[in-house]
């Protein structure tokens, strides 16, 4: 006969083992612990012995013990990985994490209930500051959105109140204008500068409005159709050619399929490159407007002469608010080439750049057949 | 139709009256599943899910509407509306009990006898009420329920909720009559143990049975009585059956007390 025989050897595992074991009766009451969970709470056997489980858990841990692991228990015959706060002697949190398992007779009846007590106080620890640190993130990006909202929001509210006034002052111009009350040059020309700076104006709004629709989730929506395009691009560079009379625009337009597209806002696109080749390139030499169809492709181009586009700022061109350095009555809002290439995005197509001693040259590209999506 | 799908309903049985159940807070209607079947020989047996709970519709929850004990009655209601119940007995477990109650008071036609298993009118003392818990207790109790997630995840969501009875899913049902949205089982757990029905007690018209465990911690006998003193010509049965869920732990108890009543 060995000192360390079988059952001496079960013993100690039970009760020595490296986790709190304890059993439960069918009446609810606990029959046995093992001396791993007494030294752990602290709390003697014999106060173990013929009470409930809940009793020895926190409040909130008696509540979900009676609303969830007791049901549970009944329900499935076992309840894995529950995190349960024990209340040690000394009146401290013991959190641990606990299994258990009915045994039940052949019959079906409930012999006892086995319940294994993992220590988790690190865990536990761990997985409180995950669930508090994801808490505040929720909490962070549920006021930046709010924020964020509330910031598109005023942009476009702004927009909008800033073209009525706008149209005022144009109707005003123009009732001058048709009065033919005024007769002196220098008058006159005040007339033209009220007009360019309603134009200047009515587009800066335009970016306004375009950039916070394409920001409050639709993004820049799109009328396609079919129709030439060359009579849309031919008035654009009109329009520029007038805004601008002193610069000369050489166009070339090789359009020999249909272009299946948003006529406006490719048009608008187009305005924006112009643009900012006028803005931006040397004064004396011509901007170069072309579009062709080729390959598959719609391709539409505006190259200028003039100091190249720095390399630092070639990487954030087409950001919102972007500015190059220019001469302060120029100054844009810096969304201009920023909607041209959501534009060039809408499409399914994109914007690209690049900018030599001799050149800058922007491209758009997309294709003439739309993927099926 | 829409209701009945919302609140995962099922009926079986036979029989004029209807008997419905309803689960309280933490799992869902297999809380009955020991009680419920004991009366299809005799009556239309009604179960149903919270919504929020079990096999119900997520996508129906509200957090406005189920931000009060309200939202739960006018879903009971109109569940009933919607089977054509009349005279019907409402058995309400937990704080169905409570949901039950309000709903009798929306819409008395539909119930003609409740039975109220475990009922609290206020959780949280007040006074010279003793509900048993303290507002801190409370508090920690939500901060607890995030501390296990049953298996909870979102990815896992659908499965679940979209086949609650395909037992193939094995391993995967684990804890799925209790599991549910952690963000639902929080709000429903401050619903329930913020709600405060004593005023609502007295306006019960329709012949009311207690029944009241023993060693209750949710619902102590206390409790019981306070529920029992305020419903007017309300009746009281003391369960031997220990703990909050004698619909699971002591079904033959709970059967014989529904049947001696109704």
């Amino acid at each position: 006969m060995s000192e360390f025989g079988p059952v001496d050897e079960y013993k100690d595992l039970f009760e020595n083992a490296p986790c709190g074991y304890l059993t439960i009766g069918s009446d609810g009451r606990i029959t046995k612990v093992n001396a791993t969970l007494t030294a752990w709470t602290g709390i003697e056997t014999d106060k173990f012995i013929g009470r409930r489980l809940h009793q020895f858990l926190n409040m909130a841990g008696r509540i979900y013990y009676e609303t969830h692991i007791a049901p549970l228990l009944r329900m499935q015959g076992f309840f894995n990985e529950f995190a349960l706060d024990f209340e040690t002697a000394a009146g401290e949190r013991l959190p641990v994490i606990a299994n258990a398992a009915e045994r039940r007779n052949v019959d079906g009846t409930l012999l006892f209930t086995a319940v294994v007590v993992i220590k988790a106080t690190d865990r536990r620890r761990y997985e409180r500051q995950l669930v508090d640190s994801r808490s505040e993130l929720q909490k962070g990006l549920a006021t930046e959105r709010e924020t964020a909202e509330l910031r598109e929001q005023f942009i476009a509210v702004l927009g909008h109140d800033l073209r009525n006034p706008l149209a005022a002052i144009s109707a005003g111009a123009r009732i001058l204008q048709r009065s033919g009350a005024l007769q002196e040059h220098k008058h006159l020309r005040v007339l033209d500068m009220i007009n360019t700076t309603v134009t200047r104006m009515s587009d800066l709004i335009d970016h306004i409005l375009d950039f916070a629709r394409g920001r409050l989730g639709g993004g820049i929506t799109l009328s396609r159709d079919s129709r030439p395009l060359e009579p849309i691009l031919e008035q654009v560079v009109d329009e520029l050619r007038t805004a601008a009379p002193q610069r000369v625009i050489e166009t070339s337009f090789e359009l020999t399929e249909r272009v299946d597209c948003d006529r406006t806002r490719i048009g608008q696109l187009l305005s924006n490159l112009i643009g900012n080749a006028l803005t931006h390139g040397a004064a004396d030499q011509p901007v170069h407007v072309g579009a062709k169809t080729e390959g598959g492709v719609f391709e539409l181009w505006v190259a200028n002469a003039g100091e190249p586009i720095p390399a630092a700022a070639m990487e954030r061109l087409f950001e919102p608010f972007f500015r190059g350095e220019v001469r302060d009555s120029r100054q844009g809002l810096g969304l201009g080439l920023h909607i041209a290439s959501q534009i060039a995005q809408a499409h399914g197509g994109r914007l690209d750049v690049t900018s030599t001693p001799d050149e800058t040259r922007f491209v758009f590209k997309m294709p003439l057949v739309q993927p099926a999506s | 139709m829409e209701v009945l799908a919302r609140n995962n309903v099922h009926m079986s049985g036979r029989g004029e009256r209807a008997m419905v159940f309803a689960h309280g807070f933490g799992c869902d209607q297999n809380m009955w599943r020991f009680v419920a079947p004991e009366f299809e020989g005799d009556f239309k047996v009604v179960l149903f899910d919270h919504v929020g709970a079990g096999g119900s519709d997520l996508t129906a929850y509200d957090k406005t509407k189920y931000s009060t004990l309200h939202g739960y009655a006018d879903d009971v209601v109109e569940i009933g509306r919607a089977l054509g119940l009349k005279d019907a007995v409402f058995v309400g477990h937990s704080v169905s009990a409570m949901i039950g109650l309000l709903a009798s008071l929306k819409a008395p036609e539909l119930f003609g006898r409740m039975v109220l298993v475990g009922p609290s009118a206020r959780y949280i003392d007040d006074g010279d009420y003793v509900g048993g818990f303290s507002e801190k207790q409370i508090a920690e109790l939500l901060e607890f329920l995030e501390d296990n997630h049953m298996g909870w995840s979102a990815a896992m969501a659908p499965s679940i909720m979209g086949n609650p009875d395909r037992p193939e899913l094995g391993e995967e049902l684990t804890n799925s009559f209790c599991r549910t949205d952690p963000e639902i089982a929080k709000a429903f757990a401050r619903v329930t143990f913020t709600s405060d029905n004593r005023d609502d007690l007295d306006k019960v018209t329709i012949p009311t049975l207690i029944l009241q465990c023993s060693e209750d911690i949710i619902a102590s006998e206390e409790v019981g009585k306070f529920v029992r003193s305020r419903i007017p010509g309300s009746e009281i049965v003391f369960l031997k059956a220990t703990g909050h869920c004698p619909n699971l732990s002591a079904p033959a108890e709970v059967v014989s007390a529904i049947r001696a009543y109704v």
